[in-house]
């Protein structure tokens, strides 16, 4: 099946629309619980556009990882801290709002440079210089990646696992402690 | 621009479901009948009455077992790709992931001996 130019535009508008919207809503909403829902909306729709782009593997690792525990993650999260919802849609504006902007403001500004100061289409040729485009294309991805990963990222697969295993004895850590805390308070109020 | 016609298929599943979806939606809002009552607002809990608030705070011990499947999730990203390359390597790479494997056990083990992957 062999689809116009104009059907992918149309795709991308729908994409990027529901990525701005997304977003604004993440920011805006003052219920926490419906911001941590519209990331997941926004991730998905960053997973989509992976998918347009044809990085397969990407947008399924973006689902499986962003949406399916990530978000989750922080839904926990939202879910632990039991803070009173603002009524009021414009807060006070505060000093770290001013510097988040800045900070925010400088990244934008200089990936915009990055992005438009590099040449895109000159990166991969230049790397393997016998491929061409064609083949580029029709090479599987994942299994690109797998035979990429066994082969030349040995190391940083091997260590990959082991920051793994740091990340999760740390976490477990974290969680025990702050239970053993919450015990002791507990024990606090009881006295 | 884009130049692989793989998932032209999803695409136009997605734009479909979309529209479908939109429309289901207007079409119910359209045909049924406005009448508003005190019950209308509450939430469906299985045709009970709804007990507390809906916003209720988490116990941690929940948040530990999010953590533990989200370090595993990105185990198995890894092993996707493992596994479809599987058959041009052969053994070398059964014992790369074996050893990828292994040093996730002890973490499972480390979880398992300090009481995360218990409820209660």
């Amino acid at each position: 099946m062999k689809l116009p130019e104009s059907f992918y535009e149309t795709i991308f508008l729908f994409l990027e629309s529901g990525l701005i919207l997304g977003s604004l809503g993440v920011i805006l909403l003052t219920n926490i619980v419906y911001s941590a829902l519209f990331l997941g909306f926004v991730f998905v729709c960053i997973s989509l556009l992976y998918l347009l782009l044809n990085a397969d593997f990407v947008a399924a690792a973006q689902i499986l990882i962003y949406v399916g525990a990530v978000n989750v993650l922080i839904i926990f999260a939202v879910m632990l801290i039991n803070k009173k919802q603002y009524s009021n849609f414009f807060v006070y504006w505060t000093i770290g709002d001013g510097i988040t902007l800045t900070l925010c403001t400088s990244i934008f500004l200089l990936l915009n440079n990055f992005i438009s100061n590099t040449s895109w289409s000159k990166i991969f040729l230049m790397t393997k210089p016998n491929l061409v485009v064609k083949d580029i294309i029709l090479i599987n991805t994942v299994r690109h990646i797998g035979s990429e990963l066994l082969t030349e990222f040995l190391l940083p697969f091997e260590l990959m696992s082991i920051i793994l295993l740091v990340a999760l004895i740390g976490a477990i850590t974290l969680a025990r402690r702050e239970k053993k805390i919450e015990l002791e308070k507990n024990d606090f109020f009881n006295f | 621009m884009f130049l692989l016609q793989k998932y032209d298929y999803f695409f136009v599943f997605l734009l479909i479901i979309s529209f479908f979806s939109i429309l289901i939606f207007s079409l119910s809002k359209w045909i049924a009948p406005i009448n508003k009552g005190p019950e209308k607002f509450t939430s469906y809990e299985s045709g009970i009455e709804p007990m507390g608030e809906a916003c209720i705070q988490f116990q941690i011990r929940y948040y530990m077992f999010a953590l533990v499947f989200v370090i595993f999730d990105v185990e198995t990203v890894f092993l996707y790709p493992w596994a479809m390359s599987f058959y041009n390597f052969g053994i070398s790479s059964f014992i790369e992931a074996l050893i990828f494997i292994l040093i996730l056990i002890i973490g499972l083990v480390y979880a398992w001996r300090k009481g995360a992957l218990e409820w209660s």
